[in-house]
This record gives C-alpha cells, sequence and structure tokens, in this order.
C-alpha cells in the first residue's frame, strides 16, 4: 500500500527527530532501532510490525558503543526508513530478512553523513581552526550545527524509503526459498546476536545460564 | 555551598542537552561545553565585554566527556570560575577530568545500564506484551539514571569544584555497573530462550538456532559481522534462485 504524502512527510520529520536525539540533543535513546521502529511502525498504523523489525535491528546494535570519536552505523533513521515501508507492506518473513539487509546498509550510509557532519561542524564552531567564536556567534551556531544534524536526518529517511519501497517492488518478490528457511534464520540470528551480548557484560555466562533456566522454566509452567 | 542563582544552575543543566550539538573532529564537545557553561560566565563575568569572551574562548578549547557526565565538569569548572581559579589551572582541571568522566559514563551507560534497560524491553517484548509497554518501560528505567546522573552532577560538579575527584572515588558507581551488568546477563539468558522457543520442536531448526547462539556467544562482539555476512550471503542466493525462476 503506497504511503500517503503526509505520513511519508511524518515519518521524515521523526527521521530529524531520531538523528538528533542520536547524538546532538537529549539522547533518550528515542533513537534505539527498537524505539524508533515501533514509532515508526504505529504512524504507518502497524507498530507491531515496526516493533518485530525494531526488535531484529536492536539485536544487531546492542554491542555497537559509541565511544570516543569511533566511526559506527547509525541506527534511528535507518530504523524508521525500513519499518516506514516494511510496516505498511506485506510482512512475509522473507522481505523481513532483504528490508534488514538494506536497513542495515543504510546504517552504514548513516554513519558516513555522521562523519560528513562532523567534519562541516569543524568550519562552524572554529574560525581558522581555532576555537575563537565569540559567546553569541557560539550560541547560534551550535543550533545551526543541531540543525543540520536534524536536516541530515530527513534527508537520510526520505532517501531510505525510496530505496526501501522500489526493493521491496523490485527485488524482494524474487525471493527462491520460500518462507520457513527466513523465518529460521532469523529466529536463529535474533539468538546468536542476543547470546553475544554476553561478552559485552563482563561474561557473567553464569548469570545468563541462569536466566535462560528461568525461562525455561516459565515457558514450561506455561505450556 | 556554590553562590549560582537556581535560573543559572537550570540554564546550564538544560543546555547540557545538547552539549554534543556541534560535535566535531578539532574540538569535539569543546563548542557544547562553552554554550553548556555560557549561562555562568555571563552571570560571573556580565553578559558582554572582553572578560567574558576570553573565558569563552577558553572553554571552546578541545573537551571531551561522556554526554550525561559532563554536567559534573560543567559544574565543578563554573565553581573554580566562581572561586576566581588561574585560568591555566582551570585547563590542567578539565584534562584531568575528562578522562575519568569518560571512562565513567562509558562503563556504567554504554556498557552497563544501556544493556540492561534494552534487554528489559526486549524481554518483554519477546514474552508477548505490548510493543508500548516494552518501548515504554525500556525509556523509563534508561532515562531515570540519565536524568540522575545529569542533575545530580551538576549539583555534585557546583558543590564540590576542586574536590570532585574525592566525591566521585567515594561514590557508588561500581556497585550500580555491578549490579547492571549480572541482571543485564541474567536477562541475555532469558531473551534468549525466549527468542528461541517457538522452533524447539523442530529438530533441525533447535540444531542451526543451538549453533548461532553458541557462535554468538564465543564471537561476542564479532558476532555482528558474522551474522551479516550469513544473511547477505542467503539472501543473494535466495535472490539469485528466484531470478533464474527457481523456488517459491
Amino acid at each position: 500500500m503506497p504511503l500517503e504524502p503526509s505520513t511519508f512527510l511524518i515519518l521524515v520529520l521523526l527521521g530529524g527527530i531520531v538523528a538528533v536525539d542520536g547524538t546532538s540533543f537529549g539522547q533518550f535513546m528515542i533513537s534505539r532501532p527498537f524505539v524508533a521502529a515501533s514509532l515508526a511502525g504505529l504512524v504507518v498504523g502497524d507498530p507491531v510490525s515496526g516493533a518485530t523489525l525494531g526488535l531484529m535491528l536492536e539485536a544487531f546494535h546492542l554491542t555497537v558503543l559509541p565511544v570516543g570519536a569511533a566511526k559506527y552505523p547509525e541506527g534511528g533513521p535507518a530504523a524508521v526508513a525500513g519499518a516506514g515501508i516494511y510496516a505498511s507492506t506485506a510482512s512475509a518473513p522473507s522481505a523481513l530478512v532483504l528490508t534488514i539487509l538494506v536497513v542495515l546498509l543504510l546504517e552504514y550510509l548513516g554513519g558516513e553523513t555522521v562523519r560528513y557532519l562532523r567534519q562541516t561542524n569543524i568550519g562552524l564552531v572554529t574560525v581558522d581552526h581555532r576555537p575563537q567564536l565569540r559567546a553569541r556567534d557560539l550560541e547560534k551556531r551550535h543550533w545551526l550545527a543541531m540543525a543540520l544534524d536534524f536536516a541530515r536526518g530527513c534527508l537520510l529517511v526520505a532517501l531510505g524509503m525510496v530505496v526501501i519501497a522500489l526493493a521491496s517492488r523490485h527485488l524482494f518478490p524474487y525471493w527462491g526459498f520460500g518462507e520457513d528457511l527466513p523465518q529460521m534464520m532469523l529466529i536463529g540470528i535474533l539468538a546468536g546476536l542476543l547470546a553475544s551480548t554476553v561478552s559485552l557484560l563482563g561474561s557473567r555466562f553464569w548469570f545468563a545460564l541462569a536466566g535462560a533456566t528461568v525461562a525455561v522454566a516459565f515457558l514450561v509452567l506455561q505450556a | 555551598m556554590n553562590g549560582f542563582p537556581g535560573g543559572v544552575r537550570l540554564r546550564m543543566l538544560l543546555r547540557s542537552f545538547t552539549i554534543q550539538g556541534s560535535w566535531n573532529y578539532e574540538t569535539l564537545i569543546g563548542a557544547g561545553f562553552a554554550y553548556t557553561i555560557l549561562p555562568a560566565l555571563r552571570h560571573l563575568y556580565g553578559k558582554e565585554g572582553d572578560a567574558l569572551e576570553k573565558s569563552v574562548e577558553r572553554h571552546e578549547e578541545l573537551f571531551n566527556s561522556h554526554p550525561y557526565f559532563v554536567t559534573v565538569a560543567v559544574g565543578a569548572v563554573s565553581r573554580l570560575e566562581q572561586m576566581g581559579a588561574d585560568p591555566a589551572v582551570v585547563v590542567r582541571f578539565k584534562t584531568a577530568l575528562r578522562g575519568s568522566l569518560g571512562s565513567m559514563g562509558d562503563r556504567l551507560i554504554w556498557s552497563a545500564w544501556r544493556p540492561m534497560s534494552l534487554l528489559i524491553g526486549l524481554v518483554l517484548l519477546l514474552a508477548g506484551a505490548a510493543w508500548w509497554l516494552a518501548v515504554a518501560v525500556f525509556l523509563v528505567v534508561y532515562n531515570a539514571l540519565h536524568l540522575a546522573v545529569r542533575v545530580k552532577g551538576l549539583q555534585l560538579g557546583t558543590e564540590a569544584g576542586f574536590d570532585i575527584g574525592r566525591v566521585l572515588k567515594e561514590s557508588p558507581l561500581q556497585l550500580v555497573i555491578d549490579a547492571a551488568s549480572r541482571f543485564a546477563s541474567f536477562l541475555v539468558g532469558v531473551a534468549v530462550v525466549l527468542a528461541a522457543a517457538p522452533i524447539y520442536q523442530d529438530r533441525g531448526a533447535a540444531l542451526l538456532v543451538g549453533t548461532a547462539i553458541v557462535l554468538g556467544a564465543f564471537l561476542g562482539t564479532r558476532s555482528r559481522r558474522v551474522m551479516i555476512a550469513i544473511l547477505a550471503g542467503v539472501a543473494a542466493l535466495a535472490l539469485a534462485f528466484g531470478v533464474m525462476g527457481y523456488g517459491a
């Protein structure tokens, strides 16, 4: 189902908001793929599909750390673009696999645009590469940098949605392995990525094992 | 006790939310730091004039820290400015502070609290809770500490000044990091089982998923690349088969 222009516009603005939340403003974590995709799903009328895509994307992001000047993929705007299209079209597991792959590519593109913006900001907040702005100029340019970041997020989501919509129309129908394999793959990858998080937490495997035992007990009791 | 009026402290707190707004590869968050501390500088040196501009220039220099813990530095440095500390001493103080605040924030927020909060949300989602509940619980739990760090950090900084090192050393941060990491590890176990539950009756699928879990635990943070490669490889094959007219 094609998106209404107003829905497209809301998603683009949401992209700008999650882009600035990522670094420039607040970092309240609405830019996490799990949140951003759910909100984008809500905008197009299917938050559950948005949350499903968000869950998968979040698993890919759990071990990505924004430390110092490190280069890292940007999850928020890409998740909005992905969920905006995925949640408004057919939600077969194969479509989910392919959407995840396109979104992961967009995340790297987003990361590159962040790098470019940070390079651009040098010219904004320094004079001849020396930090010597006057107070009022500093305030104006600081906000201008944030406005650029917002515009960057909007553009990224608009471009991303076009790319994913085209791929979903012209590429996704060629999936040739049926729907059982992608379903199984998604479960395996989700479980594998979640398991990989233990290393980030100091490899406390006994605690993870205790959690697994409790979850098994819960499922057995529920059955 | 510091002598900054409540309005000045509130403006610094609100501005701290934008501290990374002009992040750049030369001064990192230097400009953001100067922007955040500006209400205190205006309070001390007047709304305009050379003294103000010189102090702003000093604080525009390279600085980096965790974006939440930076309020500790903003508070402490504004206190030093208020005490009339030598500018060279203030610069050395900032340099000494930025590494430890960055490391604290990385260990507490990025490596423990955020994964824990996210895993709470993901476990709720996997257990069948409504999407909005999972999202809301994540945001509330995560931001409870986020906001507490910003508010308390500014308060401690403005009160302690030079003494902030001792205050931070006495804080129970390591206890919180350990507790959050343990609980997050526990949640990883819960999440893995809930994620794998739909296939437990299919032996072939269970073997595949079991292998993925072992691979994930073994590879740790390198898993992301491996999983992307596997996903991309299978997708490329599936599309190639489809284009050739095979399959569904």
